[in-house]
């Protein structure tokens, strides 16, 4: 949220790691079946939720991400077969320790999407806008830079 | 007293010499990692021996404080990044031999885990540990004077300062990841020099991180911002830890530039997060990390939930078994998932 902008107009802004091969398609299934989503996450397309750098998650947040959503093929389903039971390891305890430090537990999501479930896409990005909505603009990990005064 | 600790030659450390004098005599290594005694009273600093005839330098006692391993690992990358541009006729073994407590051994055991180095690269000298002496806690007791001399006598430690002695048990002043810690033997050892006595408290090792876990999430909040606020970015933590061995460690990547230089609160923040995150499973909590840091961090708070995860999550304890992989660096089919996020239900 911009300085200045009122509460009423913040719209959850929410970055969504995809893998190529599931919940991308998904997505893209979604859209090609006119299923309505919250326009608020911004998609970015991975080739595997097992290629993802814990790191990307918590750059998101410092940069201004009032939530991440992590999705991938559904365990078992994996189009490198196992890249996404690593990751949900990886997932599990970066959640379990950001929630430690008392980030919300909300702010970081993570969920599998097979490529046909276009329905379910839609679902879960509805769950994650309400969620990350009910806890307002995100300030915990936001890198302020110093606003520079006007002369 | 020329600094150092005054005590006698304990049965350990006359093993000790014996066993490195023997070693270095027979060409069974290179080098020997050990402890000799500090230049300022009730200190040990890091050394490295060569000769036999300098093995009765070694020292062994409860002001031995950093994780030894951390200096295996340096030597022999380094020899491994040297021996490339050497002829393939030329090439030579090095063998490091190194005095090991517990938390050294299971930071080993992590080394060879993870293949850094060959198991016959490495001879470790197991040493009996009851705790070394924390350093802020001996200040306190010195009342912030400079220590002139000290002594650990049996089970008392006394400190002379400027206005006058002053006395502790030592088991006030031990360091609280010893005060918990159930490897007061080493977990793998070549030489053997002693027997260890268990510290009684070893179930009481995650009440700390259980008690913070029941604190609100805004007051957890706030320790860690305040904590991190006190970091500096030395980052002496991680030059320590002999978890933390990546030849380009994402803090000083410039691409991409994962946390930028300078005094924002968050990129303190975040290289912390991550510095620690990196220690899922591979954390010993041998506290050196927390004995170096400059600000007086309480990075204990966060890595020793991270080791309790690690146990919770995935059944596993750092460093203990030569088998086992680092919990991130595998995965089972069953691991547990309640923490996907499935509205609707179903989903399956
Ligand atoms: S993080 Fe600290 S306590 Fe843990 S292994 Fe590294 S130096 Fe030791
Ligand atoms: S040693 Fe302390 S001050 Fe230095 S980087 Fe680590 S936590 Fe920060």
């Amino acid at each position: 949220m911009t300085e200045g902008q009122s509460a009423k107009e913040w719209e959850p802004k929410i970055v969504a790691i995809v893998c190529n091969w599931c919940t991308y398609a998904g997505a893209d299934l979604a859209g090609i079946s006119r299923i309505q989503y919250p326009p608020n996450v911004r998609i970015v397309r991975v080739p595997c939720t097992g290629r993802i750098n814990p790191f990307y998650i918590l750059k998101a947040l410092q940069e201004g991400a009032d939530g991440v959503l992590v999705s991938g093929c559904h365990p078992g389903e994996c189009h490198y077969l196992t890249g996404n039971l690593a990751a949900r390891r990886k997932f599990a305890a970066l959640k379990s320790f950001l929630s430690y430090i008392g980030v919300e537990g909300d702010r970081t999501l993570f969920t599998w999407v097979s490529a046909s479930e276009g329905d379910r896409f839609a679902q879960v990005v509805r769950g994650v806008t309400e969620a990350v909505r009910k806890l307002g603009p995100a300030k915990k990990l936001v890198k302020k830079l110093p606003v520079a005064q006007p002369a | 007293m020329s600094g150092g600790t005054a005590t006698v030659e304990n049965p350990v450390e006359k093993k000790l010499r014996e066993e490195a004098k023997r070693l270095l005599a027979d060409k069974k290594v290179d080098v020997i990692v050990g402890y000799e005694a500090g230049t300022l009273p009730l200190t040990a600093t890091p050394c490295f021996i060569t000769a036999p005839e300098e093995a009765d330098k070694l020292v062994w006692n409860p002001c031995c404080t950093q994780n030894l391993a951390k200096f295996v690992h340096d030597l022999l990358s380094q020899h491994h990044e040297a021996q490339k541009r050497v002829k393939p006729e030329a090439k030579r073994k090095k063998t490091v031999g190194v005095v090991a407590r517990g938390c050294t051994t299971r930071s080993l055991i992590i080394h060879l885990q993870e293949k850094q180095y060959g198991r016959d690269e490495v001879v470790i000298l197991g040493v009996p540990c009851g705790g070394y002496v924390d350093n802020r806690k001996l200040a306190a007791l010195a009342g912030g004077e400079e220590i002139r001399e000290g002594a650990i006598d049996g089970s008392e430690v006394v400190v002379k300062t400027a206005k006058g002695n002053r006395k502790a048990p030592l088991g006030e002043l031990l360091a609280d990841c010893c005060l918990t810690c159930r490897f007061n033997e080493p977990v793998l050892a070549d030489v053997e020099t002693g027997k260890g006595t268990p510290v009684a408290a070893a179930d009481k090792e995650y009440e700390p991180v259980g008690a913070f876990e029941n604190l609100p999430a805004e007051e957890r909040w706030a320790y860690f911002e305040r904590e991190m606020a006190k970091c500096i970015r030395c980052t002496a933590c991680r030059n320590v830890c002999p978890s933390c061995y990546c030849r380009i460690c994402f803090a000083d990547q410039s691409q991409p530039r994962w946390v930028d230089i300078g005094e924002n609160a968050s990129d303190t923040q975040l290289f912390q997060l991550m510095r620690m995150y990196h220690m899922v499973g591979r954390c010993v909590d041998c506290g050196s990390c927390t004995a170096v840091c400059p600000m007086g961090v309480d990075l204990r708070k966060f890595l020793k939930k991270l080791d309790k995860d690690a146990r919770d999550l995935f059944g596993h304890r750092a460093g203990v078994s030569l088998e086992e992989p680092a919990p991130l660096g595998t995965y089972k089919e069953t691991d547990k998932e309640e923490f996907i996020f499935n509205p609707g239900g179903g989903g399956h």
